[in-house]
């Protein structure tokens, strides 16, 4: 009798409800991460697994001192500031162009923030195509218009490589941005444009008094979340350069991939894993203090 | 500076928000749009400010047309209903904005906003921000900010709405010594009828874009132009019966009540309803021919007054206002006196007031 | 009269001329994708380029569709040279729908059932768990990609498919349950506890009353899931290697490894790559961009 009550209990219902996730978070949130963070300290080769080995500070010493995870990490950081400037920039101008009553908006809204979810081998793919030198159609473009007078080797050159990286990356990316400003947009009060109307400020003074003090904290929000991401991204970069020309589009997370997968040095790659956490984590503290603060302020 | 409204209509497509709306509003005067709520006086205020376009008609403030100004050249200020303070800005910057906008040195600014937040009380506020102050604060950061602009006209969209109850009773004297002190014309929107007889010079009663009366609040309370604002004024709300005119009384059911003098000339057998306020009736010791007979059915105790409700008939109540003291008991048989003098007359079908008519006749 | 009218129409055109510059600009690629696809191989060298074909054919998307071999002259009676990528198209498509749909499910069951424990029941880590899911969603994936590997080695289940969709659940995971948190806590308990009143037993209230109106974020939560799960590429290309298993991602990207690139094949494997998708984008817009405002912002 008792245990069937239990069964029936609240309680017991509360709990096995949230054991499938217990057991799936631990299984596959919990442990890789912890195993990635163990096999920092190893030496792994996926193709003899019998010469696994402890190596203590050997791989961090490796990639310390290796020029490539310095300048991975030098042109990521350049690579994610330049993306978020731009998603930044362009995210805020097409968020208050779509926020009118115009005509057919929502068609419109649609196919701006389609790109979020196109994969990237589609657009990596559909880059490669337009941007191909010889038989790309925006080089004929430029061409035919006269901007240029020979074709642009956009994948070929180390800073063109870059630009076209960072290209696809605002692309895919900007809706984000777009959708959180839209949506703060949509909860600023009319009356305030009224009052500043009347206090007798023009189009472009309401907007800087009126409607970018509102899009402040979110603005802050998305910034940082983009940055922690954009840090991050593998494929972006991957499969449109292959971090190349060269090494020259590397970052990070193509660094580790690199490591792992063509050197078969799975612990360094997982040491390079590591120190892209302990940024994460560094990201995330500034982001809560930042987001946090901005709280305070409201409620005093 | 006065302000008057010509054949002013609008619409949004095809459906018709305000209608012919005929006004001028004297100089320095409180002027109240009063109605229930889609009456149309909120739109009627906005393009009064220039924030709403006018689909026909025109408004001039004083000599000048101004329908095609922008709010920014009208020299209006105005405080809406949620105070529109900015919420980033110290009161002290809130206060100074409007000034600062039209490039006002920064030393006048400075002087005319501490000036201003003395009169206002609120100069202890002046580096806070809006969400550190509390309703009624914010309400006068509202008032200061008009006043730091000096405006002819001053329009104020239901701003006590958002205040409790008590607060607003003490508001509504502040407003009123705030529109003396200003001296401008002010334009107030409210649908709150007490609001708009304590504070107003004129009120302009509304009712589905239309302009019921215009008149003093004496006008408009004691000889109401229709059936709606004559229901709409007051409280409690006005008696309505349903009867015919017959010699100079009005007949409803057996009874033949008196009518004010005024009504003379009213034509027989016109099918009529009279309306009394609660206050103007009494109940009396016996039947007579000035005198409805019911039941009590329902007491109130307002305070000082108590409100009765008596059925007269199946389907008819009447409520009478009387003095606390008197011992009135639920379902006791009453008879309810009508005064002649305090009887307002309305046409059945047109629903105006046939006293009127007949003054004009 | 009429320039009272003007210059806010002028104003108003030429807004709507910059959205529609905007929107060309963004969804250029996939336009040049799907023209390139429908154009015979002459035409797609030509100069200068069309954007809309002067002839259009389907050569392409019967290719991929029929698993026709992939010749490298064009005209058709050139040699195929060992398995091509285009025959193996259907095979990857199933193969991605399969790992998807896998996914998602699991995904959503075990987060709306976590979400609805830990908005309804009190215990220990009740308010922790949430945050912790959504610190899991900010790890990068590069992070769990070899760890997670090296575990399918051990189950012996690389190359399968079921390694995929457990890699999936690790990356969709996290956010579908903070969207599901989010998203059960707005839900009021006042209808249950009617429920409750009635006679109900708790799984009949979650079954009959919570779970019909914790559909909108069930339905976001899905398309988020179904989209990441869909569009990777890492996982797929660590996990799996022998062709037949691949995804499509990973089988599409091998179009491009080989020497030469039948651009217009490749585009139509583009195209129809992202047709799922933008079938989904499309149809449940609203959905979306609700469950995202929700989620998204708020962490």
């Amino acid at each position: 009798m008792r245990r069937l009550d239990f069964l029936q209990s609240d309680r017991f219902v509360g709990l096995l409800f949230i054991a499938p996730f217990v057991v799936t978070a631990i299984v596959f949130m919990v442990y890789p991460i912890a195993e990635a963070v163990r096999m920092a300290f190893f030496s792994y080769n996926p193709l003899r697994p019998d010469l696994v080995s402890y190596v203590g500070l050997n791989n961090f010493e490796f990639i310390f001192s290796d020029p490539l995870f310095w300048s991975s990490f030098s042109q990521g950081t350049i690579w994610t500031l330049l993306s978020i400037l731009f998603q930044t920039i362009f995210g805020v101008g097409i968020a208050l162009l779509l926020h009118r009553k115009l005509f057919g908006m929502a068609i419109f809204r649609g196919l701006l923030l389609f790109p979020y979810i196109v994969p990237t081998v589609v657009i990596a793919l559909i880059w490669r195509w337009i941007f191909n030198p010889e038989i790309g159609v925006i080089n004929y473009s430029l061409q035919s218009v006269g901007l240029i007078s020979e074709p642009i080797y956009w994948l070929s050159t180390p800073t063109m490589a870059m630009a076209s990286t960072i290209m696809l990356n605002v692309w895919k990316y900007t809706p984000f941005v777009v959708i959180c400003v839209l949506a703060r947009l949509q909860a600023v009060p009319l009356e305030l444009y009224d009052a500043a109307k009347v206090d007798g400020a023009g189009a472009f003074r309401r907007f800087l008094d009126v409607t970018l003090p509102q899009l402040r904290e979110v603005l802050i929000v998305v910034i940082v979340f983009r940055t922690i991401w954009t840090f991050n991204k593998f494929e972006e970069i991957y499969l449109l350069t292959k971090g190349g020309p060269g090494t020259s589009t590397f970052n990070l997370a193509v660094y580790s991939f690199e490591q792992s997968m063509a050197s078969l040095r799975l612990g360094v790659g997982a040491a390079t894993g590591v120190v892209m956490m302990i940024m994460l984590m560094i990201g995330s503290v500034v982001y809560l203090r930042v987001a946090g603060f901005g709280n305070e302020e409201k409620s005093t | 500076m006065d302000v008057k409204l010509q054949r002013i209509n609008k619409s949004f497509g095809n459906v018709s928000i305000l209608k012919d709306v005929d006004l001028v509003f004297p100089s320095r005067k409180f002027v109240t749009l009063l109605g229930p709520s889609g009456c149309g006086k909120t739109t009627l205020l906005r393009m009064i400010a220039g924030l709403e376009d006018i689909s026909a008609g025109s408004i001039h403030f004083g000599d000048r047309e101004v329908n095609k100004l922008a709010p920014r050249d009208r020299n209006i200020a105005m405080v809406f209903q949620s105070y529109a303070l900015y919420p980033q800005m110290t009161v002290r910057r809130n206060l100074g904005y409007g000034l600062r906008v039209r490039k006002t040195p920064e030393a006048e600014i400075d002087g005319a906003v501490v000036r201003v937040a003395r009169i206002l009380e609120i100069d202890h506020l002046l580096d806070r921000k809006p969400a550190q102050l509390s309703g009624g604060q914010r309400q006068r950061v509202a008032l200061g900010r008009a006043m730091v602009r000096k405006p002819d006209i001053f329009l104020m969209d239901e701003p006590l709405s958002n205040l409790d109850a008590k607060l607003r009773v003490t508001m509504r004297g502040e407003l009123r010594r705030f529109h003396l002190d200003l001296n401008a014309t002010t334009v107030y929107v409210t649908h709150d009828q007490l609001e708009a007889m304590t504070m107003s010079d004129l009120i302009a009663v509304m009712h589905k874009g239309v302009v019921q009366q215009f008149g003093t609040p004496e006008e408009v309370y004691g000889r109401p132009a229709n059936l709606f604002v004559a229901g709409f004024i007051g409280s409690p709300p006005m008696n309505f019966l349903e009867g015919t005119i017959d010699s100079g009384r009005f007949r409803i059911g057996e009874a033949a009540l008196p009518l004010p003098p005024l009504a003379d000339g009213i034509a027989h057998g016109l099918d009529a309803v009279i309306g009394v306020r609660p206050q103007d009736l009494n109940l009396v010791a016996s039947a007579g021919p000035n005198a409805l007979a019911g039941r009590v059915s329902l007491v109130e105790l307002l305070g000082s007054e108590k409100l009765v409700e008596v059925m007269v008939s199946d389907r008819t109540r009447i409520s009478v206002q009387v003095r606390a003291e008197s011992q009135v008991g639920l379902g006791e048989n009453v008879h309810v006196g009508f005064d002649a003098q305090s009887v307002h007359v309305f046409d059945k079908r047109t629903e105006q007031s046939l006293l009127a008519e007949a003054t004009k006749a | 009269m009429i320039t009272d009218k003007f210059w806010p129409a002028m104003k108003m055109a030429a807004l709507y001329l910059l959205l529609c510059i905007v929107t060309f600009a963004v969804c250029f690629p996939l336009i040049w994708a799907l023209s390139t696809s429908l154009k015979p191989k002459s035409e797609i060298f030509a100069t200068p380029p069309t954007l809309i074909p002067h002839s259009t054919t389907f050569e392409n998307y019967e290719a991929l569709l029929s698993g026709r071999q992939q010749y490298y002259q064009s005209g058709g009676a050139g040699q195929a040279t060992g398995p091509t990528p285009a025959q193996f198209f259907t095979r990857w498509f199933v193969n991605s729908v399969i790992v998807t749909l896998g996914s998602t499910l699991i995904s959503i069951v075990v987060s709306t059932l976590a979400a609805y424990s830990l908005t309804r029941f009190r215990y220990w880590g009740r308010s922790a768990i949430p945050y912790f899911s959504l610190l899991g969603y900010m790890v990068p994936s590069i992070i769990f990609v070899f760890p997670l590997f090296l575990m399918m080695v051990r189950l012996e289940l690389t190359d399968n498919l079921l390694s995929l969709v457990f890699g999936y659940v690790c990356i969709t995971l996290p956010f579908c349950m903070w969207l599901m948190w989010a998203f059960m806590r707005s839900i009021p308990i006042e209808i249950e506890e009617a429920a409750l009143i009635d006679g109900a037993s708790r799984y009949q209230v979650f079954a009959n009353v919570v779970l019909p109106t914790a559909l909108p974020g069930i339905i976001a939560a899905s398309i988020f899931s179904m989209i990441v799960s869909w569009n990777d590429y890492l996982f797929g290309r660590v996990f799996i290697n022998s062709l037949d298993n691949l995804t499509l991602t990973v089988g599409v990207m091998l179009f491009f490894e080989g020497t030469h690139v039948d651009w217009g094949l490749l585009m139509a494997a583009s195209v129809l790559m992202t047709v799922p998708m933008a079938i989904l984008f499309m149809a449940l817009q609203r959905h979306l961009v609700a469950g995202f405002g929700a989620g998204a912002v708020k962490g």
